[in-house]
């Protein structure tokens, strides 16, 4: 083959494989939206033990494999910051995430990761709470995020004071990312949810706390707003948050909430615990900068009570 | 003269035990290990001279600190067993002159029996070694002690190399999806240390390739120490006179240049009973005897009783000199308490180790408590606690804070400045008490939410008040136990605005009320 029309094919390949991926993604996009109206914003779980709540939630949200297609890369991201037992409830329940992974894998997701950017020595907080162990069994694969290395710079366009920060590699590679807090009392924001619970997936967590905490817990949502939000408000911490000192600072309220909305997700959650969601910085500001919506009057929640 | 066919057989044993002994400690500096590790190197480091004999004082004349006296025991019996099959710096050499030995050519693979046994200098530094332990510095015992030189090696140089190799390892199989390698976290070291270690391992390189065991005969105050108990030894290597036949194999291989083949004497002192000479003897020209060595050659006699008398001069003229010593030591010293003004100026030493003053006069800076840390919290210094206690650790809350449900550091100690502690135990050792900088803090001084240190802290010792409008840290003492959470949380610098004041002597924390589990508080509808 001569060099010139090596160089003409292999122009001429790029160019129509480009194209190629271009319209495979449109069409995936196309299909990957479903009807709106049929499926509620918001849907609120009460009275059942905790799997039996998120598959009920699920069947309302549309089943799994409306978020999960096949082949997809998803990251499951639960809150297990912390060297503490399940029962303490400082860190999501396993089971929950168990059953997160398992429904990911029956949808068809190729890889499914779970990972934190954990408070406490990273190996002990991924065995005690009992997440490591439960998600593997699922079938994810659960990496580590303890090293600089694994975290990547990112710019936030629109942000306000986090314009620029290292966010884990997982996240930025995942075609899904599902966000799996547990409802707690934090000392300093209130309450720690789902957009709290986000400071999971950052490097320098330092500079939150440096540069107005609730602004940047707002800003790091815009970066990437998790595809679907789940939380655990089966056993809530009510105070001495959020690592607890006993299971005394726990309330079994068995709820839970699901939404693809954030904002609405910790608004709703934020009732639940028995604050006003006005009042916690972060969600405020959230919906502020339209990251979600804070009045839970406009959306179409389906309540469920079993 | 009975005829014991196992002797050829020793050489073998002693490799075996002394393998065992060193992987052992090797895998517990590097953590690397199954959890019975932790009991196997907790039984074998008690038998550690120096570190035994610390925690015979450390556990006030306990019987688990006797290990050192079973060592004398044992070499007043047999000789210098500790040396060759206990002591992991002692294989450390070995496998230095193993490695080398290839590399050398044929002739001078042979060690030759040395006549300059150097008693001034190994007998000197032991008397000074003792000298400044009873008057209170750890100054020598810590930079000589063989274990400690062991342990800081490994942590020092071993550790970071296999944290690299162990790293390269997991980055290779990420790429492929397995997770089954943990990638470690690499703490800085201080340049000191780093340069100290590596100054101790080329040296240990030159003279055990050079000389073999020359370290243990010049420097080491174990091996000195031992040697006294070896002198008057009941079960001596002794030649056989109608059965050598003067082939000289044992001296070629005798690591400790003592045995001399050709007048047939063997200087005990200097044995470190590595057993190689009976491993070499095609015959059975070496043998354990209780009978005093027939020939007696003069060449050394007059000189070594010579110098053995100016050591007994030595050891009591510092002996008498003790009580001076010290009195002044206690005057001078920067680790005693009253003499370190309480605030930040004090290093914060482990739970368990009982108070600042326990700690600094029992540790020999092993890094074993290092080495074991999962949070990497105990990090080695190099004159933080002064000269006394060189190379002595501290925990570090601008790098890291200790773990709440966590106990190793305690479960791992050999000199007993650390003991062990239950976690129940563990969990109300009141290291020191946060302190709360006001006019440092982001709540105070940007007028924003921060926090950071209330939510790490594990017992709620800092919780949060309102304060107009935002939430701003409070501290109750009692409930502190100065675990460093709220301080390495802090964003603030350069200084932190919460930061923990050490107590001299630790104290007691209010223990957290047992719980009768969680409220029921079920909706009764849903608020929204």
């Amino acid at each position: 083959m001569k060099r010139r029309d090596f160089i003409k094919k292999s122009v001429l390949y790029t160019t129509l494989s480009v194209a190629f991926g271009a319209a495979l993604g449109r069409i995936q996009k196309a299909f990957g939206q479903r009807p709106a109206g049929r499926t509620p914003d918001l849907v609120a779980v009460r009275g059942g033990d905790i799997v039996t709540m998120y598959r009920r939630a699920m069947r309302e949200m549309g089943g799994m494999q409306s978020i999960v297609r096949r082949g997809q890369r998803v990251v499951v991201k639960p809150n297990m910051a912390w060297d503490v037992t399940p029962e303490r409830a400082a860190n999501t329940n396993p089971e929950l995430v168990g059953a997160i992974v398992r429904d990911c894998i029956a949808a068809g997701a190729s890889r499914v990761f779970v990972f934190d950017h954990t408070v406490d020595q990273w190996q002990r907080a991924y065995e005690t709470s009992g997440i490591e162990k439960a998600a593997r069994e699922a079938g994810a694969l659960v990496v580590p995020a303890n090293l600089e290395r694994d975290y990547r710079d990112v710019q936030i366009q629109g942000a306000r004071r986090l314009q620029t920060t290292k966010i884990h590699h997982h996240i930025l590679e995942a075609d899904v990312f599902i966000n799996v807090p547990v409802l707690k009392h934090h000392a300093s924001t209130t309450v720690t949810i789902a957009m709290k619970n986000l400071m999971g997936i950052v490097w320098d967590r330092r500079f939150f706390h440096r540069n107005d905490l609730h602004q940047c817990i707002a800003d790091i949502c815009l970066y990437r707003a998790p595809d679907l939000n789940i939380v655990d408000a089966y056993l809530v911490m009510t105070r001495n948050g959020p690592r607890g000192v006993s299971e005394a600072d726990l309330a079994r309220m068995r709820s839970l909430v699901v939404s693809k909305d954030i904002v609405a997700t910790d608004a709703a959650s934020t009732l639940i615990f028995g604050a006003q969601p006005s009042d916690v910085g972060h969600i405020r500001i959230g919906a502020e900068m339209n990251i979600g919506e804070i009045d839970l009057e406009k959306l179409n929640i389906s309540r469920i009570a079993l | 003269m009975q005829k014991i066919s196992f002797l050829p057989h020793l050489r073998k044993i002693r490799i075996v035990v002394s393998l065992f002994v060193f992987v052992a400690f090797l895998l517990v500096f590097l953590n690397v290990r199954p959890s019975i590790l932790i009991e196997i190197t907790d039984l074998l480091g008690r038998l550690q001279i120096i570190p035994s004999a610390m925690r015979f004082m450390a556990m006030f004349f306990a019987v688990s600190g006797l290990g050192f006296a079973l060592m004398l025991l044992l070499t007043w019996l047999f000789g210098r067993i500790y040396c060759s099959s206990i002591c992991p710096l002692g294989t450390l050499q070995d496998i230095f002159i193993a490695i080398a030995r290839p590399f050398k050519k044929r002739k001078d693979r042979k060690f030759i029996y040395s006549g300059n046994q150097k008693y001034i200098l190994r007998y000197t530094l032991l008397a000074l070694t003792l000298i400044l332990w009873f008057s209170g510095s750890l100054m020598l015992v810590n930079l000589l002690d063989p274990f400690s030189n062991f342990g800081r090696i490994t942590v020092s140089l071993f550790k970071p190399a296999y944290h690299w190799l162990n790293n390269q390892l997991a980055f290779f199989l990420e790429r492929f999806y397995i997770y089954t390698v943990d990638p470690i976290f690499t703490p800085s070291l201080s340049a000191e240390i780093v340069a100290v270690s590596s100054l101790v391992f080329i040296s240990l390189v030159v003279m055990s390739v050079w000389r073999g065991r020359l370290f243990c005969n010049t420097i080491c105050p174990a091996g000195s120490a031992l040697s006294l108990a070896a002198h008057q030894q009941v079960f001596k290597i002794t030649f056989n006179h109608d059965a050598c036949t003067l082939c000289g194999k044992c001296e070629r291989v005798c690591k400790a240049e003592c045995l001399n083949s050709r007048t047939k004497t063997i200087d005990h002192n200097r044995c470190v009973s590595c057993f190689n000479c009976f491993a070499a003897c095609s015959g059975n020209g070496l043998y354990y005897s209780t009978q005093k060595e027939i020939v007696k050659v003069a060449e050394s006699a007059v000189p070594e009783n010579t110098k053995r008398r100016q050591f007994m001069l030595t050891a009591i003229g510092g002996l008498l000199t003790l009580p001076l010593l010290k009195g002044s030591a206690k005057g001078q010293g920067m680790s005693l308490p009253g003499m370190v003004p309480t605030g930040t100026t004090l290093p914060i030493v482990p739970p368990g180790s009982i108070s600042y003053e326990h700690f600094t006069s029992h540790c020999t800076a092993c890094y074993m408590c290092v080495g074991v840390c999962p949070k990497n919290v105990i990090v080695p210094t190099f004159m933080d606690h002064g000269l006394q206690g060189i190379m002595q650790p501290k925990l570090d809350f601008h790098r890291s804070f200790c773990n709440f449900d966590c106990v190793e550091c305690t479960l791992v100690c050999p000199s007993g400045a650390i003991k062990p502690q239950t976690l129940e135990q563990k969990q109300v050792i009141q290291l020191g008490i946060a302190r709360f900088m006001v006019e440092s803090c982001i709540v105070t001084v940007d007028r924003t939410d921060c926090g950071a240190c209330s939510e790490h802290c594990p017992t709620k010792a800092v919780d949060m008040v309102e304060w107009d409008g935002l939430w701003l840290p409070e501290v109750t003492p009692d409930l502190c136990i100065g675990c460093g959470a709220c301080e390495f949380a802090c964003p603030t610098y350069p200084y932190k605005a919460i930061y923990v004041e050490a107590n001299t002597v630790h104290n007691t924390a209010q223990a957290i009320p047992q719980s009768d589990g969680p409220r029921k508080e079920e909706l009764e509808e849903f608020p929204f």
